[in-house]
């Protein structure tokens, strides 16, 4: 131990193991590793693979259990054909997508300025306002959604993409993620700005807008996934198969056609598309700014 | 000072002009800034929209359903009318041995579920951090499920754990009995927590990796150097530095757990034997289903006053990091 201290100080732990055991311990865990990500890859192939076959195959192949339960022997595209056809899903996805997309304008526009507002101004009750938005949408929506359906119906809004859309633009996280990063943006630069002449819209878009991008991904993301997956609201709020999202959509053939299972994990294979795309892509914006920004900042 | 924005101009035009006339006396500022009176009114335009929504999406839906709390349904269908009734909503729902269960198997399944999706997380995370062969790989794959929306995970484990189901498949295959899962009043609850598991894991985990490579290396160094072994280093080091992150996450799956709603309504309708109702389904179907919305809106409220205590604690949680 006094050895190693005083000749090699920076060696990590692993080093100091003898080499067999370690090569060992390394093989041991990557099992483990692979072992834990095919266990949850697993299922998502499954669906994928059963979104290819005649959907009677789905459980038909189960007895026996053999590698034919999981890679069908008929391969057909059927499913993703009755999907777009007769079942209107294309239709729902775009409902999905629109829905989301107006949602995070909205969303934007409604969390920018507020986020902006309580950074730079200096106003009586600012924590408080703080607060109340910030605690008032973490909290999630479903817990208020029942009632909130009942005053949308009254308002007229059912059936209406303004409806479906509304509920989805607050989001608490957002607010506070933008906050934290336009806290972060030097005041000099806002001081610099302000003596040559700019007005706070102008400051706010042309300086801390294009420095917080990664807080603007971010909230975007939040807001788009939430009403990506929304479920309850829709369900509550929207009977017109036209104006439908696709989540709905999909738990509709789950009671309808109870017994295609096929087309049923390829509506939900495609609704897990958009988020699959969304996240691979831009991970490293969600993952930074919420569980580990105390670290940094 | 004295160009301080005069009323009734157009709100850009005044904005811009404060904005110049502060600018005019920059170094006039001995503690206090120029236009107090202009930060409000600004504050006031730039809020506006978040305060609207704040208003009419949560408070006042959430008084009206406060409200309602106090009146009951007398009669039915079209001719039912509003009486007020005090307390009465409380007293039936409080004393209601079905409620009180359905409020304590909410409570129950969060104490379970959040801990334990929160353990396996930092578990698999702290495993893919090491360096192993394919780390990235193993990453993308736990990782896939949480692109999956609930309502997918809930068809998928649906028809996975029918009881002609693959999973009945392979246990037949090793020689254990099939199992009744979201038929079994015993089991029907665990099956639903799988279902929000698969896709909550992975989505944690994204966090929580973040949070461990922000952990700083030379600990492990003065770790490995005071001899510690592996377990004495996570237990050590890695917790304690992982704090935050950790209880944040915690509080965040609480928070949407306590709502959980799409697999029971899609697979068990809160059954059997009301095994799956939790607060949330209870609250849909004493509203939609049993035509009891005084008594719904009731139970929303008992929800929403839940959810804004551990809403309280999380953004605590956050305000600490600043």
């Amino acid at each position: 131990m006094a050895v190693h201290q005083s000749t090699r100080p920076t060696i990590a732990a692993n080093d100091r193991r003898p080499a067999p055991r370690r090569w060992v311990g390394t093989a041991l865990l990557t099992l483990l590793a692979a072992v834990i990500g095919v266990a949850f890859l697993l299922p998502a192939v499954w669906m994928l693979l059963g979104s290819l076959r005649p959907g009677s195959e789905v459980i038909g192949s189960v007895s026996p259990l053999s590698w034919r339960t999981l890679v069908p022997d008929t391969w057909t595209l059927d499913n993703y054909g009755a999907l777009f056809g007769q079942l209107g899903f294309g239709r729902s996805l775009a409902n999905s997508l629109l829905v989301a997309l107006v949602s995070v304008l909205l969303g934007l526009a409604l969390s920018v300025p507020a986020a902006y507002a309580l950074t730079v101004l200096r106003f009586p009750g600012r924590e408080g306002v703080f607060a109340l938005l910030v605690v008032g949408f973490m909290v999630p929506f479903e817990a208020i959604a029942i009632p909130m359906a009942q005053l949308f119906t009254q308002w007229h809004l059912d059936n209406t993409y303004v409806g479906l859309i509304l509920p989805g633009i607050g989001n608490g996280l957002a607010i506070f993620n933008l906050r934290q990063f336009f806290r972060g943006v030097p005041s000099s630069l806002r001081e610099a700005a302000i003596v040559d002449g700019a007005g706070e819209f102008r400051i706010m878009t042309r300086l801390y807008v294009p420095l917080s991008t990664t807080a603007l991904i971010n909230s975007a993301l939040l807001i788009f996934l939430g009403q990506w997956s929304a479920y309850l609201w829709p369900l509550l709020l929207v009977s017109d198969q036209e104006k439908q999202v696709a989540a709905i959509a999909i738990a509709r053939t789950f009671s309808d056609t109870e017994f295609n299972f096929g087309q049923m994990f390829g509506g939900a294979l495609l609704i897990s598309v958009v988020p699959a795309v969304l996240l691979l892509l831009l991970q490293r914006y969600f993952a930074t700014s919420i569980a580990s920004s105390g670290e940094k900042g | 000072m004295s160009a301080e924005a005069p009323e009734g101009t157009r709100r850009a035009a005044a904005q811009e002009r404060s904005g110049a006339s502060s600018a005019g006396a920059p170094s006039s500022r001995p503690g206090r800034r120029p236009g107090r009176g202009r930060d409000l009114r600004t504050a006031v335009l730039f809020l506006g929209p978040a305060l609207a929504a704040i208003v009419l999406l949560r408070l006042v839906p959430f008084a009206g359903a406060a409200w309602s709390t106090l009146f009951e349904r007398v009669g039915v269908g079209l001719l039912a009318e509003q009486r007020f009734a005090g307390f009465a909503n409380y007293q039936q729902l409080l004393s209601d041995p079905l409620f009180l269960g359905t409020l304590w198997r909410t409570i129950a399944f969060n104490l379970v579920i959040n801990p334990v999706q929160i353990a396996l997380a930092m578990a698999i995370s702290v495993l893919l951090v090491q360096r192993l062969p394919g780390r990235g790989l193993w990453r993308v794959f736990v990782f896939v499920p949480c692109t999956v929306p609930l309502v997918g995970s809930s068809v998928a484990w649906g028809v996975a754990l029918r009881q002609d189901g693959p999973v009945n498949g392979i246990l037949t295959a090793l020689g254990l009995a099939p199992q009744p899962f979201f038929t079994s009043p015993q089991q029907a609850l665990a099956s639903i927590a799988l279902v929000a598991s698969w896709i909550g894991i992975g989505y944690w985990m994204l966090f929580l990796i973040g949070g461990l490579n922000d952990v700083n290396r030379e600990l492990y160094e003065a770790a490995s150097l005071d001899g510690a072994g592996r377990w004495r280093t996570f237990t050590s080091v890695t917790v304690p530095m992982m704090k935050r992150p950790l209880l944040f996450v915690l509080v965040a799956d609480t928070v949407a757990n306590f709502v959980l709603f799409v697999p029971v309504q899609l697979l068990t309708n809160g059954g059997p034997d009301q095994s799956t109702t939790m607060l949330m389904f209870d609250a849909y179907r004493r509203t939609y289903t049993y035509s009891q919305p005084n008594l719904g809106a009731t139970a929303i409220l008992i929800l929403t006053l839940i959810m804004l205590a551990i809403v309280a604690v999380q953004f605590r949680l956050l305000k600490e990091e600043d």
